[in-house]
């Protein structure tokens, strides 16, 4: 069994993924020891246990659970505020992808002459509240994804972000729901 | 229109002109250089621009300059920096290749048959240089596309033209190597030239060169139209989700509410804390749990004790037992002594000696008091008396 069992433990349980791409070196460490396959089918293993399943995804590493974790409700509430964000990323830059980089400030300073990105960030509702200005609201709406761990703060200095390998998470979601033909010919360009 | 005179002319105006020249080819993306600005780096000196004008280095059209096309297109190939692919030069120049080595068959002079092996020489140099040029353009260009093309529709149109480039590219390359391998058999038997041979290898190791580069282009290629395609429709369903949820429908149109069923991922779950009680040897054993408890307990020490706010002791004095006496009438006594004898009742009441003082009124509530208690000891007989404006029934023993 590796010495890292209970960092990758800790990391994992809390809903978080292990990235290739993470700037953290830690992370990386992390990472490179889960990519041993022996290692893995240890951890497999042991995780299993105590009703946890190590799963490997597109470069990074997450748990999920044997049995039904959550009400439907909270998950589609979670997904559908996925949807939102991700609409307004990609408003915002439509490579926004695995390795991007950007700073909360290209993103106001777009607003000024993208009205689509600015009506949808206007659609934000949770997040305009107590109206707070433009560089508040997108950093609440970063503050959600940093908080689910797809996006990291790799500088503190230059404020840059960076997408990183768990995002092809959300990509897969989105690519795995099944809209039917005949309701998709029903969809305005 | 004039022209230069001599190449010398021609190189030293273009070295004159340098700096026009330069930040013009600079700018040959960008659609207005103004005449302006050119003004300023011919030190205004009309003349100069003019001259440039004449010989067609440069053409004016409104108050914008543009380099001329001939020139643009020289200074592109020669640094390696075109953008379109010219693939008629060595489909030409096959073909003229073609019709040299018929001419050099069908003459007998040997002057003049050198005069087209020589010409055929140079043009297979040339389609070897061109053939590899054209390779590395395309390549250069394909990953600009992908990488700076920011309409998606377009890049992806581009890169299919790329792609048919490509095909033309091999094409050429079978033509040319069907040319000297097979067409024209007779003449690299009969030509016997030792320099045409060296060329001829020199070009069949560049073109070899240039189909394993294509190769890995068109791997290049698939993969990134692959990619847009990909991209494109990640883009579309989102957009399409996007729109179903906004209108309330993605729950019952997708199947998404049995997509996330399945998915039991912890990132869904709430984040709890989980409070564990501290070891209680650990606290008792521990040089360090000491350590933490005595560095805790300073944050505690300025902290205001609650005092409860207690209330005045009660006296001694309320404490005290009181003996308070009340003379009680013993109703059931009363009867005891009634039942033996043969008076009426109210007579009797009237009579007895309570040991304390009655008066009248109370020996009345008495009478009524027994009356309705012991009813069932009592005989009420249907006659009346009246005493002190009391009318009474009169009452004996059962």
């Amino acid at each position: 069994m590796t010495k890292y069992t209970s960092e990758i433990f800790e990391v994992l349980r809390r809903g978080q993924f292990i990235c290739s791409n993470s700037p953290d070196d830690h992370m990386q460490t992390l990472y490179r020891v889960l990519e041993d396959e022996d290692v893995f089918a240890d951890l497999y293993e042991y995780f299993s246990k105590i009703n946890y399943v190590l799963e490997q995804g597109n470069e990074y590493f997450y748990f999920s659970r044997t049995e039904k974790n959550v009400d439907l409700e909270r998950k589609l509430d979670k997904a559908f505020g996925w949807i939102d964000i991700l609409d307004f990323f990609k408003t915002f830059d439509s490579s926004f992808d695995v390795g991007f980089r950007f700073t909360p400030s290209e993103i106001v300073n777009q607003l000024k002459n993208n009205a689509d990105l600015k009506s949808k960030l206007d659609s934000f509702k949770k997040i305009n509240v107590d109206k707070r200005n433009y560089s508040e609201r997108i950093k609440k709406i970063i503050e959600k994804l940093e908080r689910d761990n797809f996006i990291v703060l790799e500088s503190e200095m230059s404020e840059t972000y960076k997408v990183l390998t768990s995002f092809n998470y959300l990509k897969d979601l989105i690519t795995i729901v099944n809209i039917p033909e005949e309701i998709e010919n029903e969809i305005p360009e | 229109m004039n022209t230069f005179n001599d190449i010398k002319e021609l190189i030293s105006s273009l070295k004159r002109e340098e700096k026009l020249i330069s930040e013009m080819f600079g700018k040959r993306k960008s659609l207005d250089y103004k005449y302006s600005y050119a003004l300023e780096l011919v030190d205004f000196d009309e003349d100069r621009i003019n001259f440039l004008i004449e010989r067609s280095v440069v053409r004016e059209n409104g108050g914008l300059l543009e380099m001329d096309d001939q020139y643009l297109e020289f200074f592109e190939q020669v640094l390696d920096v075109n953008e379109e692919i010219n693939l008629s030069y060595i489909d030409e120049n096959i073909r003229n290749i073609e019709g040299n080595i018929d001419y050099f068959l069908n003459e007998n002079n040997e002057n003049r048959k050198q005069g087209y092996l020589k010409f055929i020489k140079k043009t297979f140099r040339k389609i070897g240089v061109i053939t590899l040029r054209s390779v590395v353009d395309l390549r250069r260009n394909i990953e600009n596309t992908f990488k700076n093309e920011p309409n998606y529709k377009n890049k992806q149109l581009k890169l299919e033209n790329l792609d048919e480039k490509r095909n033309l590219v091999k094409n050429l390359i079978k033509q040319t190597l069907d040319l000297i391998n097979e067409e024209q058999h007779t003449f690299f038997k009969t030509s016997l030239d030792e320099e045409l041979n060296r060329i001829i290898i020199d070009l069949k190791y560049q073109l070899g060169e240039c189909a394993h580069n294509l190769i890995e282009i068109e791997k290049q290629i698939i993969n990134y139209l692959n990619q847009i395609k990909h991209h494109g429709r990640f883009l579309e369903r989102l957009r399409k989700l996007k729109y179903l949820k906004d209108h309330f429908t993605i729950g019952s149109e997708t199947d998404i509410k049995q997509v996330l069923a399945t998915r039991n991922q912890v990132i869904f779950e709430r984040r709890a804390g989980e409070p564990l009680n501290l070891s209680l040897d650990f606290l008792r054993e521990e040089e360090k749990a000491f350590e933490a408890i005595k560095r805790v307990a300073t944050k505690h020490l300025n902290r205001k004790l609650f005092k409860p706010i207690l209330a005045d002791i009660i006296s001694a004095e309320l404490l005290e037992d009181n003996i308070e006496e009340e003379v009680m009438v013993n109703l059931e006594e009363l009867r005891n002594h009634f039942l033996p004898t043969s008076d009426n009742l109210f007579n009797f009441i009237l009579n007895y000696d309570f040991q304390k003082k009655v008066d009248f009124d109370e020996r009345v509530t008495i009478f009524c008091q027994i009356v309705s208690i012991y009813e069932l000891d009592l005989v009420i007989e249907n006659t009346y008396q009246m005493m002190n404006g009391v009318e009474y029934a009169i009452v004996y023993p059962k």
